[in-house]
């Protein structure tokens, strides 16, 4: 079965951390993905601009509004995602509950339509 | 560029619909596609499962939190992206106003990193000495 991991993160928190923080922050990350890729479960993935860089575009009423920004005005944003194919939900659960976002966001884990 | 189409939906919507109205949709959404293909920007695609079937998993005092539902608790969710590639954000935000998703949800547009520290050098994303 193919899940999504949809990453949630407080984006105000990255440019408060010091360089090696940083760092760790992101070897934590690289391993992640570098476990997911041994272990054959890994499809794609990767980082989002931040959300500010982001647009909206909806119709109402015939016209079209574009409005800057996320659309959903929410302490933590999509900040990335992985795409992974595990047997089961409880393994894709598994494989959540490893990825760094669950220690200072929200992993949010969603069976693709296929 | 590569930017990713969010579409967030109103889900309570579909049940709602008539069989004739539901194969409209379809028709509109492979049509989309379709053209997204033809047109040569489009990476790929992915439709999500309600959320009724979603799970979130965060980690707080050192427990793991797994809860039933969505992270938002939304009007709105995601019900699927698109991945394209295109030249800039004005050529994005065209192909997302084509999208059905814009005539009666709402269609996020966000820039990728091209690359990510996932699989590349970190360098450029740290701050500088």
């Amino acid at each position: 079965m193919e899940y999504m991991l949809l990453l949630y993160v407080d984006e105000s928190g990255w440019p408060k951390l010091s360089k090696a923080e940083q760092e760790q922050g992101m070897a934590a990350y690289r391993a992640y993905t570098e476990a997911l890729k041994k272990a054959g479960v890994f499809k794609s993935g990767s980082q989002l601009a931040p959300s500010s860089s982001g647009k909206t575009i909806r119709l109402a009423r015939g016209k079209q509004q574009v409005l800057d920004g996320p659309y959903a005005d929410a302490k933590e944003q999509v900040g990335g995602y992985y795409l992974i194919e595990t047997p089961d939900l409880e393994s894709a659960l598994s494989w959540a509950g490893r990825c760094p976002t669950v220690g200072h966001g929200a992993v949010e884990i969603r069976q693709l339509l296929r | 560029m590569k930017y990713i189409l969010l579409d967030y939906v109103n889900e309570s919507g579909w049940p709602e619909l008539t069989r004739e109205e539901q194969r409209h949709w379809l028709g509109a959404y492979l049509a989309y596609m379709e053209a997204m293909q033809e047109a040569g920007v489009l990476e790929s695609s992915g439709g999500l499962q309600q959320t009724p079937t979603a799970t979130t998993v965060r980690i707080r005092n050192e427990k793991t939190q797994v809860l039933d539902g969505p992270y938002a608790d939304a009007k709105e969710q995601l019900g699927g992206f698109h991945i394209i590639e295109v030249p800039d954000l004005d050529a994005a935000l065209s192909w997302a106003a084509r999208s059905p998703t814009a005539l009666h949800g709402v269609v996020e547009v966000r820039p990728m990193h091209d690359g990510t520290f996932l699989t590349e050098g970190i360098s450029k994303y740290l701050k500088p000495e």
